[in-house]
């Protein structure tokens, strides 16, 4: 009896449960519904467009970089920013300084926070000739506004932040990965009073796997008025993904097969100059 | 044309390291050394990511010494039982200097320490192999040699020939305690793990001047200790950090396999003065380089960590 008169009870406890889900799913549902038209109704009014016309890149044995190109429509007479950015990480460095006074070597290491492993920008003008250093900042435009934006870790002062991220730039733009870049941008007006825009870029053979935001954004006035986005996906197929995954995922028996290779092609090559040569 | 990289995450003309490869297993061959003092910085210039340039440089030795010492134990320059006393005392050398090294980077100054050893032992072996294979060659020009070597041999003979477990090792045609090419197989690792490369450019003269040993089984010899070293290198690199880069080292040891062949057949035809002299050359050219980095300044302050 006191088992029936449980289970009616967990039962009862149940469907209340299901009752206070399914009002929870209803509300859920309408407050979605009203974000979406509102999301609809603000795209709508919204002119910038942006598309990247390569935005899946496949990496085989051949690939040696790709090009992109990135296209969309805007109001006329406005200035244009395009960002191409990988997800923000941190990145450890070397760091070289003189010891006793003559003699160059790492001294330490710098740790990077918030910083894109790939940036490039393209604008009409100079950023800093048609945005003010806080929309700069506050959308992160221009190497001025990365400095800001980045965390250098370990630092004695403010000068030698601006000092090791130069070094950084430096670096990164020796491996094609960071690039600022503005009057390449081709622009044409169309009849009904907008204008449409155009680049062609390099994508970089560096560049690693991974997920990358190009953000467009229409300028006014100093301020940024209007932004579009589209996504670059570069990803590893056939065999040089085999490998790559193999490399991580099952590191030893990746060590036995390059251990394997290298000892037959040793053995292989030998052979074949004994028969080949025959003089010694 | 051009392959990309699975592990450098890079893309690289498919004959700058096949060439790299052939340059490289020529010099293998040739004097026994594994080559990656040279091949190493090489990688990196070519944008090879330091940590992947070294441990897919030890993987394509395994390949290039394979290849030489099997071309050397046809000709019968291999000396397998002193190759493997200095095997054992290489192992307990690098468990010796990869543990200096820890202590090293707790300190704070490993850097420095590495980079002056890699100096002063390149600097010296160098200027040391450099004039006594010159005086070497002028003096059996003179006739003389034979007697100079028996005079030299006396003062560290004695105290040699009075050690334990005195071994005779046919192949090289010296009698030596069993201690002592352990010793100094334990002195070469400790040096080599702390300077991070295979250590055939020390072993040799080792070989030379503290085994007595000839020039040709030297080569060889060196070539099968080597390739034991970069075995254990190579499967620790691919294990723990991830960085050996299969198709890279396919690509290097195509060159490095057929250039240790090249190498060997040259290096039979040269006499082992001649042999000794190039060497010398070379370590000292190599050690001018490293010298040049370290006092000019360097157009990068900053590179990837995890390199070296």
């Amino acid at each position: 009896m006191k088992r029936r008169h449980g289970d009616a009870v967990t039962r009862r406890q149940g469907e209340k449960e299901m009752q206070k889900k399914a009002k929870c799913g209803f509300t859920a549902t309408i407050v979605l519904a009203f974000m979406m038209l509102v999301g609809y109704a603000g795209n709508a009014s919204a002119m910038l467009t942006a598309k990247a016309n390569h935005d899946h890149i496949t990496i085989d044995f051949f690939y040696h970089g790709s090009t992109v190109g990135v296209k969309g429509i805007s109001d006329a007479g406005r200035d244009l920013v395009i960002k191409i950015t990988s997800p923000e990480g941190h990145q450890v460095m070397k760091q070289k300084g003189k010891v006793a006074g003559v003699l160059w070597m790492n001294v330490g290491t710098l740790k990077f926070e918030n910083t894109p492993n790939m940036y490039e920008l393209f604008s009409t003008k100079k950023v800093e000739d048609i945005l003010t250093a806080e929309e700069q900042k506050k959308h992160t435009l221009g190497y001025a506004a990365l400095a800001d934006h980045v965390e250098i870790s370990p630092l004695a002062n403010a000068a030698e932040k601006t000092q090791w991220f130069g070094e950084f730039v430096k670096f990164k733009e020796a491996s094609n990965l960071y690039k600022t870049d503005f009057g390449r941008i081709e622009m044409k007006d169309l009849a009904d009073g907008h204008q449409e825009y155009f680049i062609q870029t390099q994508w970089p053979y560096q560049a690693a796997p991974g997920e990358y935001l190009v953000s467009v954004y229409a300028v006014k006035d100093g301020k940024v008025v209007e932004q579009a986005e589209s996504h670059v996906k570069v990803e590893q197929i056939g065999m040089v993904k085999t490998l790559a995954g193999m490399a991580k995922d099952s590191a030893a028996l990746y060590g036995f097969l390059s251990i394997g290779v290298a000892l037959s092609a040793g053995f292989g090559v030998g052979m074949v100059f004994r028969k080949g040569g025959g003089s010694h | 044309m051009y392959l990309y990289l699975p592990v450098a995450l890079t893309s690289i003309n498919i004959l700058i390291p096949v060439g790299l490869g052939l340059a490289v297993g020529l010099l293998s061959g040739l004097f026994g050394v594994g080559g990656g003092f040279l091949l190493t910085p090489l990688l990196i210039m070519f944008g090879i990511p330091s940590t992947v340039a070294a441990a897919t440089d030890s993987n394509q030795i395994v390949a290039a010494s394979t290849s030489g010492t099997y071309a050397h134990w046809k000709v019968g320059n291999v000396d397998f039982k002193m190759g493997l006393y200095l095997l054992v005392g290489g192992f307990v050398g690098g468990i010796i200097g990869v543990q200096a090294i820890k202590l090293l980077h707790a300190m704070g100054n490993a850097d420095f320490v590495i980079k002056m050893t890699y100096v002063l032992m390149l600097g010296i072996v160098g200027v040391y192999m450099f004039i006594e294979s010159i005086q070497s060659m002028r003096k059996k020009k003179a006739g003389a040699a034979e007697e100079v070597q028996e005079e030299k041999e006396t003062a560290v003979g004695r105290f040699l020939k009075s050690l334990p477990l005195q071994t005779r090792f046919e192949k090289s045609g010296v009698t030596h305690s069993a201690l002592v090419p352990i010793v100094l197989g334990a002195f070469v690792g400790i040096l080599a793990a702390i300077m991070g490369v295979g250590g055939g450019f020390l072993m040799v003269p080792v070989m030379v001047y503290m085994l007595r040993m000839p020039m040709h089984v030297v080569v060889g010899t060196s070539l099968f200790q080597i390739l034991f070293t970069c075995i254990e290198v190579t499967f620790l690199q691919a294990y723990t950090n991830h960085s050996v880069d299969f198709l890279l080292a396919v690509l290097l040891l195509v060159g490095s396999t057929v250039g240790a062949q090249i190498g060997t057949v040259f290096g039979r035809k040269l006499k082992g003065e001649q042999l000794k002299v190039l060497l010398a050359a070379i370590v000292l050219i190599v050690t001018v380089k490293i010298v040049f980095e370290l006092t000019l300044t360097p157009a990068l302050l900053i590179s990837q960590a995890g390199g070296h």
